[in-house]
């Protein structure tokens, strides 16, 4: 398995013109399937390291942004105030911003020369933390609102009628809202950890520091070793997985 | 709150969407422990009245006194006292049991909640041990209803407010609501406001039934409405046509699209002509309905003429002299003059 499977396929490429035979395309998933179920079986150190500081960074940079996102979307959606609409229309933008800006951006603050380069955190994993709560937090506002705006209009009528106070119905009416938050949760989650722009800008995939999953990906690609980037996108899906099933008891049924 | 206190009193309310109006009232009384109703067609305001007098929403210009005092929605006064079912009942997204029990554990001072709601289930129709634990997705819109219903009836509320409760709901099931609305006037004293466009049950249930139209409520309900458009007939007279029948003749309009309101007085079935005499016309209908009104013992008697449809009150011994019956057709005597118009 050590070989480069890029190499064994331009070999495979060579007896398939010989033979009259085309290769498989399919032999690189296979092999990827293979190569995923090796290294998670074998423990491989490589592989763990960069679960971990995949899973670690999301777990900052979610915290941070449900944290803040929330509450944030919640009073979006649930009051009226002036310039509300101008306010959403900024949120909705932001939610397309791409990665590798936020990256540039967060790179350009924690450099050394930059505003926050005195707390020493580019190419750490706090540093990608930043930058990834800065792509979530939109989301997690602007589905938030969304959620929060479509409730219906007859849950108010009900809780006011059923002798809830201003206080009651605004938790009442959050707790109602719980399925559209945790939709946005897990839509917010998806982006952090499937986005490269960010980590390699900021992280600098640094081996055993803060190579993560989706940079790893990246690395091997370049090196044409696809049969391990296969294997890597594999185990990415199986987190996301993983994080979806846990989250499936809050699910409506 | 004095004892000769209505429940409610409301003094020039006004109510407006985006500056259009929607509700002008300028007075209105409901005394404590009757059942109301609100009869009306769809947009006319009802449900809006029902959400100021159910305290959900603040009218525009006016007051609302509750038992003699003018209150605000979440005041201690009216919160969980005062119940609305709005017309498309909505349950919390957890169970049966939880959505009844909500608003009674709101209410701390009641000791055994469960037994409040299990007791509520049953007035219903609902039987707690098969229903209670069922979550808000897995029942049917009837039963969705009724869940509704049994969160407001656990709290014994003074006011109960219904929002079309029976539309859309089968006929085992309207009787019910009606033995609900009863039970709990009995029981508790509840003040109940219905708003349908169910003239005949209204009668049935309430001891008053008001009309509501474009916002603006008037008379006892025993008002019959012909919409227009209203074309110019013979000399001063204006007339809407009928087609199959001879047209209704009318005074002259505000305009071509005003609503006209036949008073009952200016109404009266006669076999013998009275044509030309006291100023009146003559139009010929068919009995099409007849519904015991529940205080006065009166017969409401619907006669149809082609779409127009009028509402006389007559007592049984009318009925039996003049010999109606559903299906009879009779001569309708009305006076044009008598029309007020909205």
């Amino acid at each position: 398995m050590s070989e480069n499977l890029f190499d064994r396929l331009l070999e495979r490429k060579k007896d398939a013109t010989k033979t009259g035979t085309e290769p498989f395309a399919m032999q690189y998933f296979l092999e990827g399937f293979l190569k995923a179920f090796q290294l998670l079986l074998s423990r491989d150190p490589e592989t763990f390291s960069a679960i971990y500081a995949t899973l670690r960074v999301s777990a900052y940079s979610m915290l941070a942004s449900l944290s803040m996102g929330i509450p944030a979307g919640f009073l979006l959606g649930y009051t009226e105030f002036p310039g509300k609409k101008r306010i959403r229309l900024v949120v909705d933008t932001l939610m397309a911003l791409p990665t590798v800006f936020i990256g540039l951006m967060v790179y350009a603050f924690l450099s050394r020369k930059g505003p926050m380069g005195d707390m020493e955190i580019l190419f750490t994993l706090p540093g990608i933390a930043i930058g990834q709560t800065l792509l979530a937090l939109p989301i997690v506002i602007a589905l938030t609102a969304t959620a929060v705006e479509n409730m219906d209009t007859d849950l108010r009528t009900t809780l006011i009628s059923l002798g809830a106070d201003r206080r009651q119905l605004f938790f009442s009416s959050l707790w109602e809202s719980r399925f559209g938050i945790l939709a946005a949760a897990i839509n917010a989650y998806g982006r952090v950890t499937t986005e490269v722009g960010i980590s390699m800008m900021v992280g600098g995939n640094i081996k055993w520091h803060t190579r993560t999953v989706t940079t790893a990906i990246a690395l091997e690609t370049n090196k044409g070793m696809f049969e391990m980037g296969i294997a890597l996108g594999l185990i990415l899906i199986s987190i996301a997985f993983a994080v979806n099933i846990s989250l499936s008891f809050l699910r409506k049924r | 709150m004095n004892s000769e206190d209505p429940i409610y009193r409301v003094r020039d309310l006004r109510h407006s969407y985006n500056s259009h109006p929607v509700l002008e009232i300028p007075e209105l009384e409901i005394d404590k422990s009757s059942i109301v109703g609100l009869m009306g067609p769809n947009g006319s305001g009802k449900s809006t009245f029902l959400r100021m007098l159910g305290f959900i929403d603040t009218p525009s210009a006016g007051e609302i006194l509750y038992k003699g005092k003018p209150e605000k929605p979440f005041s201690p006064a009216v919160l969980s006292h005062v119940s609305l079912l709005p017309q498309k009942p909505y349950l919390m997204k957890r169970s049966v049991w939880k959505n009844i029990l909500y608003g009674l554990q709101l209410r701390k001072q009641i000791e055994t909640p469960e037994q409040r709601a299990s007791e509520a289930l049953h007035r219903v129709g609902l039987d707690p041990a098969q229903f209670g634990h069922r979550h808000w997705h897995e029942l049917s819109g009837g039963e969705t209803q009724r869940v509704a219903l049994a969160a407001r009836l656990a709290l014994r509320p003074e006011v109960l407010l219904l929002d079309e409760p029976t539309a859309g709901v089968d006929a085992a099931n309207i009787q019910r609501i009606k033995e609900i609305a009863l039970e709990a006037r009995a029981e508790w004293g509840t003040t109940i406001v219905i708003a349908s466009h169910d003239l005949q049950w209204l009668h049935e249930v309430c001891d008053l039934v008001f009309h509501i139209f474009k916002g603006r409520i008037f008379g006892s309900g025993h008002e019959s409405i012909v919409f227009g458009p209203w074309f110019p007939g013979k000399g001063n007279l204006w007339e809407k046509p009928v087609p199959g029948h001879q047209p209704l003749v009318v005074s002259k309009p505000p305009h071509e699209h005003a609503v006209a309101v036949f008073p009952r007085e200016s109404l009266k079935i006669a076999m013998e002509e009275k044509t030309g005499q006291e100023g009146l016309h003559c139009m010929e209908g068919t009995v099409s309905r007849m519904t015991l009104e529940k205080n006065s013992g009166r017969i409401l008697t619907a006669v149809r003429t082609g779409s127009v449809l009028m509402t006389i009150p007559l007592t049984e011994a009318d009925i039996r002299n003049l010999h109606l019956y559903p299906g009879r057709t009779v001569p309708l005597h009305y006076d044009p003059l008598a029309v007020r118009w909205m």
